[in-house]
C-alpha cells in the first residue's frame, strides 16, 4: 500500500468517526431533554416515554455507527489497497 | 498507539487484519519510523508474557475467519459454530419450557410465557391486532436469535477456545448473518404485502405522488442496508471497543463499557425485531408510514 | 455495497467477506424459526390463550356471582329496613297505645276524685244547711230564753 494511501485512510477512518458523532450527539441530546420534559409534565407517561427515547436513541446511535463502520472499511477492507 | 497495539496484538502475526493490510508497507517505511516505536513494539510483547491472561481474553482479530469448505462453498466456520451453540440454547429453553405446561406458570415456563408475551406485544404493536399471529415466530425468532447471539458474544468467554483461524464471537458479529436477517425480513415484508394485496401492493411505490417512485424504490434496498450494518456495525464496535480498552487495562476499567455492551445489544436486538415488524406492518397495511433509519 | 465484494473475493478474507455462509445462515435461521413455532411458540401460545379464556370465562362468572351476591344483599337490607320499620311502628303504637290508656285511666281517676270530692261537698254542704237550720230552729227558743231571763233577772 502507498504510505499516502495508509496515513489518508487513517484520516479518513479518524475524521468518519468523529464527524459522524456530531449529528447524532446532538440529536440525541435533544431528544433526551424533550423526554425529560414530557415526563416531567406527565410523570404517568413515564415507561412510555422512555421506550420511545430508547428505541429513537437506538436510531440515532447507528448513524454514528454508520460512520464507524465506514472507519472500519477504511482501516480493515480498505478498497485502495 | 497504533504501534504498540501492533505489538499487544499481534502475538500471531496475522491476528489484525489491519496491520496485515499495512505490514508490507509498515515494514518497508520503517527507516520513516523512529526507533523509539520499535522500542515500544518490543515492549508491548514483553508485556504480553506478563500479563498471559488479559492477553488471551482480548487478542482482537478482525476479518480473519476460520474456513469451512462445503461443496466447494467456502463458509465461515466460527459463524457455524457459534450459533449452532445459540440455537441449541433456544431449542433447550423452549423444550424445557413447554414439557409440562400448567396453566399456573412457574418457574422457565413462566420465564418464557414473559418472553412470548413481550414478544407477541412487540408485533401487535406494529403489525396490528389482526393480522400480527401469523408474524409472531418470524418477529420473535428474531428477536430471540440476535438476543442471544449478541449476549452470548458479550458474557460468554468465547476467546478461551482457540480455533485454527478467526476467533469465536457472536454470530451477529459477521456481516454474514446480519446481511441474512436483514434480506429475510424483506422478503418477509415483501411477502406480507403481496399475500394481502396481491398486484396492489406495488400501489405503494407511487404513494403518496409518482414522483416518489425512485426513493421509494431506493427505501427496499435501504432497508435491509441500515438493518444489517445497524446490528452489524453496533455488535462489532462493542467487541472492539472492550476489546481495545481491555488491551489498555485488563482489570475493571471495561466493566462499565461491558454493561453498557450488553445493553446495546439488547436494544439492538429489540430494534431489529421492531423494525421488521414495522416494515411488515407498514407492507400490510399500505400507506407508508415515515421510514426510520 | 458492490465493491466490497469484490474486495472479498480478491482478498478471500477481511471483514466484509460475503460468501455462502449468508444462505445457509438464512435457511438455518428459517429452520429455527419454524421449529422454535412448533416447540415454542405454538404450545406456549396455546397456553397463553387458552389461560386467557379461563381467566375471562372466570371472571364472568365471578361477576354473575358477585352481582347475585350484591342482590341479595341488597334484598337482605331491604327487609331488614323493613323490619326495622315495622318495630318501629309497633314500639310507636304500643307507645301511643300505653299512653292512651294512662291518660284515660289519669282522667278517669281524675274524674271519679272529682265526682267524690263533689259528692263529699255537696254532703258537707247537706250537713252544714241542715246544722243551720237546726240552729236556726233554736234560735228562737234560745233568744225566748234569754229575754226570759234578763227579764226575771230584771
Amino acid at each position: 500500500m502507498e504510505p499516502i494511501v495508509a496515513v489518508a485512510s487513517v484520516i479518513a477512518a479518524a475524521l468518519a468517526v468523529g464527524l459522524a458523532a456530531i449529528g447524532p450527539g446532538i440529536g440525541q441530546g435533544t431528544a433526551a431533554g424533550q423526554a425529560v420534559e414530557g415526563i416531567a409534565r406527565q410523570p404517568e407517561a413515564e415507561g412510555k416515554i422512555r421506550g420511545t427515547l430508547l428505541l429513537s436513541l437506538a436510531f440515532m446511535e447507528a448513524l454514528t455507527i454508520y460512520g464507524l463502520v465506514v472507519a472500519l472499511v477504511l482501516l480493515f477492507a480498505n478498497p485502495f489497497s | 498507539m497504533l504501534d504498540t497495539s501492533y505489538g499487544l496484538l499481534s502475538l500471531e502475526r496475522n491476528s489484525f487484519a489491519f496491520f496485515t493490510q499495512f505490514k508490507p508497507w509498515l515494514r518497508e517505511s520503517s527507516t520513516i519510523f523512529p526507533a523509539t516505536f520499535c522500542a515500544n513494539l518490543k515492549n508491548g510483547l514483553e508485556m504480553i508474557d506478563l500479563v498471559p491472561m488479559s492477553l488471551l481474553l482480548a487478542k482482537l482479530e478482525v476479518g480473519e475467519h476460520f474456513y469451512w469448505e462445503i461443496a466447494g462453498l467456502k463458509i465461515h466456520g466460527q459463524v457455524f459454530m457459534t450459533s449452532w451453540f445459540v440455537i441449541a440454547l433456544l431449542l433447550l429453553f423452549s423444550v424445557l419450557a413447554t414439557r409440562k405446561i400448567e396453566r399456573i406458570p412457574s418457574g422457565l415456563q413462566n420465564f418464557m410465557e414473559y418472553g412470548l408475551e413481550f414478544i407477541r406485544d412487540l408485533a401487535k404493536g406494529q403489525i396490528g391486532e389482526k393480522e400480527y399471529r401469523p408474524w409472531v415466530p418470524f418477529v420473535g425468532t428474531l428477536f430471540l436469535f440476535i438476543f442471544v447471539s449478541n449476549w452470548s458474544g458479550a458474557l460468554l468467554p468465547w476467546k478461551l477456545i482457540h480455533i485454527p483461524g478467526g476467533e469465536l464471537a457472536a454470530p451477529t458479529n459477521d456481516i454474514n448473518t446480519t446481511v441474512a436477517l436483514a434480506l429475510l425480513t424483506s422478503l418477509a415484508y415483501f411477502y406480507a404485502g403481496f399475500r394481502k394485496r396481491g398486484l396492489g401492493y406495488f400501489a405503494r411505490y407511487i404513494e403518496p405522488t409518482p414522483i416518489l417512485l425512485p426513493i421509494n424504490i431506493l427505501e427496499d434496498f435501504t432497508k435491509p442496508l441500515s438493518l444489517s450494518f445497524r446490528l452489524f456495525g453496533n455488535i462489532l464496535a462493542d467487541e472492539l471497543v472492550v476489546a481495545v480498552l481491555v488491551l489498555l487495562v485488563p482489570l475493571f476499567v471495561p466493566l462499565p463499557v461491558m454493561i453498557l455492551g450488553l445493553f446495546t445489544s439488547a436494544i439492538q436486538a429489540l430494534i431489529f425485531a421492531t423494525l421488521a415488524a414495522v416494515y411488515i406492518g407498514e407492507a400490510i397495511e399500505g400507506h407508508g408510514e415515515e421510514e426510520h433509519g | 455495497m458492490s465493491w466490497t465484494l469484490l474486495l472479498a473475493v480478491e482478498e478471500g478474507g477481511g471483514l466484509f467477506d460475503i460468501n455462502a455462509t449468508l444462505p445457509l445462515m438464512a435457511i438455518q435461521f428459517l429452520i429455527l424459526a419454524v421449529v422454535l413455532n412448533k416447540v415454542f411458540y405454538s404450545p406456549l401460545g396455546d397456553a397463553i390463550d387458552e389461560r386467557d379464556g379461563y381467566v375471562n370465562s372466570s371472571i364472568v362468572g365471578a361477576k354473575e356471582k358477585l352481582a347475585k351476591a350484591e342482590k341479595i344483599a341488597q334484598q337482605y337490607e331491604q327487609e331488614l329496613a323493613e323490619s326495622r320499620r315495622q318495630a318501629q311502628a309497633i314500639i310507636a303504637e304500643a307507645q301511643a297505645e300505653a299512653e292512651k290508656v294512662a291518660s284515660s285511666q289519669i282522667a278517669a281517676a281524675q274524674q271519679e276524685a272529682q265526682a267524690n270530692k263533689e259528692q263529699v261537698q255537696k254532703e258537707i254542704d247537706a250537713q252544714k244547711a241542715s246544722a243551720f237550720e237546726v240552729l236556726e230552729g233554736q234560735v228562737a227558743s234560745l233568744t225566748q230564753q234569754m229575754l226570759d231571763k234578763l227579764l226575771s233577772a230584771a
